[in-house]
């Protein structure tokens, strides 16, 4: 069941166009991936989801209703982002007050944990702390909140690699024992490439990729060998990327993995986020052709 | 309702700074005003020194709840609590706290009076255009100013919030030019023998009660509208 979805959606900003007809779903009890370059459009497709920001068109639902002043909808849905801010005057622990305030399912005890987890000091003026410190108060929001709904934007600003490490295994545990539907933004994909059941890419305010994860792994290969024998195999399929060093080549093609390869390449999946970076890096190839192409066709 | 009055409840999260910070400089206004009578010789004081410090307390107000805007506002936001939400609580924490700090000026008043003045013949509290022969009365003209500061603050907080600098450069400019042209227009009619004559005439229920409160509900109403399009 979708909980939260956009379709045909466009936000403009004066003559920019930040989402470009997007559509996209998120399943319940899933953790998802919202993927894509900086400016691709991540923070505004959630800020939409959340009534934070406005559509200039298409159609926004979530739990079945649109989320702008909605508090029906809102109650059940938990945003942080890098940018959260919190009053100077606050402590720690008021921020967790607040939020255990707002929040129905909202887990005083395992917020403890975590704010021993993390080694926060809860009398602590959140303006006073560390970067990474207060990147820590809304991954604890984020987790204790337990929020049917909850949007992780970059959260990590800050984090050490081992905490960062420690926020996975801990929303993969938690999220194993309250099944709740995650959405997690980030550039740090070969981090979470294993947390995520479902991938969506955007770049430049479109979708590029909508699928499993799983799905999307078995999507494309890359092989490797020497530079003749992968192209002849390469000229079958559809080339999403070439590299060549010396004699070896290695492409990236689209495709499953092929049942039978000639015996001196060798043929692996993609990793997430190998196709990421390709499928983007096309797309804008693309782009940049159909740009051309159309600016000639105009001044004929 | 539960989840109004849960968002209040942030509002007052840090309770000593919300209400306390008032009463705080309330304090140390009132304790610097007796020393510094204190000090004056008798002679040199007037018959009964009145003093208007006690309006000190009616800009902190109006400061503590453009915080609650520029400060707590985008926090709730940001974890979705809804604009109109918000705003409702903000109008249940004003509503209580200037009824409460009314009440508590209107105790401090009949301590004033019943003291002597302090011991000195101090009028701090009861200012001779304030005070009413009614405590109900009384609470009213204390309250009502109290409302009207605070919504003031609000609506400020929440302009900043949507516009940004140039939000309040346009309302210091507006507010300006609204001045300027009131002064010019009565200067032009002749007309401020009539200006001071509405004021000396009108009832001090109205001036301090009525026209207050009804611009606090004028500023509230204004505060909703504009910040139902805020992004925090």
């Amino acid at each position: 069941m979708t909980v939260a979805g956009l379709s045909g959606v466009t936000k403009r900003h004066g003559e920019t166009v930040v989402l470009d007809d997007v559509s996209l779903g998120f399943t319940e009890n899933r953790i998802h991936g919202l993927l894509g370059r900086n400016g691709a459009g991540k923070t505004t497709i959630m800020q939409i989801l959340t009534g934070q920001n406005f559509e200039t068109s298409g159609k926004v639902e979530v739990f079945g209703e649109h989320p702008y002043e909605n508090d029906r909808v809102l109650r059940d849905v938990c945003f942080i982002k890098e940018s959260q801010k919190y009053p100077d005057m606050f402590a720690v622990h008021h921020a967790l007050t607040a939020a255990s305030l707002l929040y129905e399912n909202w887990d005083a005890e395992f917020a403890a944990e975590l704010v021993e987890e993390f080694a926060l000091p809860p009398k602590r003026r959140i303006k006073k702390l560390s970067r990474g410190q207060m990147s820590a108060v809304g991954v604890i929001i984020g987790l204790a909140s337990r929020a049917k709904l909850t949007f992780f934007d970059e959260p990590y600003l800050g984090l050490d690699a081992v905490a960062r490490h420690r926020f996975y295994e801990l929303l993969l545990a938690d999220y194993a024992e309250h099944p709740r539907t995650i959405v997690l933004s980030t550039h740090l994909i070969d981090e979470i490439s294993d947390l995520l059941e479902h991938v969506t890419l955007v770049d430049k305010g479109r979708v590029l990729l909508d699928g499993d994860s799983d799905e999307l792994r078995a999507s494309a290969v890359t092989v490797t060998g020497p530079a003749r024998s992968v192209a002849e195999f390469a000229a079958d399929h559809t080339e999403l990327h070439r590299e060549q060093l010396g004699g070896f080549l290695r492409v990236t093609l689209s495709g499953a993995i092929p049942e039978r390869s000639p015996e001196d390449l060798h043929v692996e999946p993609v990793s997430l986020q190998q196709l990421v970076v390709r499928t983007t890096q096309q797309a804008t190839g693309e782009r940049g052709f159909v740009g051309a192409a159309h600016e000639r066709g105009t001044r004929s | 309702m539960r989840r109004l009055l849960n968002v209040s409840r942030i509002q007052l999260v840090n309770l000593p700074v919300v209400l306390g910070l008032p009463l705080l400089v309330l304090g140390l206004v009132l304790l610097a005003n007796l020393a510094i009578f204190a000090v004056i010789n008798d002679s040199a004081r007037a018959s009964e020194p009145v003093n208007g410090a006690v309006v000190s307390f009616y800009f902190v107000l109006l400061s503590v709840h453009l915080q609650t805007m520029t400060q707590i506002f985008p926090f709730a936001a940001g974890l979705n609590v809804t604009r109109r939400t918000f705003f409702g609580a903000t109008t249940l924490v004003v509503l209580g706290q200037s009824l409460a700090y009314g009440i508590l000026l209107t105790l401090l008043r009949l301590v004033e009076s019943g003291t002597g003045g302090w011991g000195m013949g101090l009028r701090f509290f009861g200012l001779p255009f304030l005070v009413q022969h009614n405590p109900l009365l009384q609470l009213l003209v204390y309250t009502a100013p109290l409302l009207l500061m605070s919504f003031i603050g609000v609506w400020i907080g929440i302009v900043f919030k949507r516009w940004g600098q140039p939000g309040i450069y346009t309302i210091v400019i507006g507010a300006g030019l609204l001045a300027v042209a009131f002064a010019f227009l009565v200067t032009w009619q002749q007309q401020w023998a009539s200006v001071a004559r509405f004021f000396v005439e009108q009832p001090s229920l109205a001036l301090l009660f009525a026209y207050p409160f009804a611009l606090a509900a004028v500023f509230a109403g204004a505060g909703y509208v504009t910040i139902r399009r805020a992004v925090p």
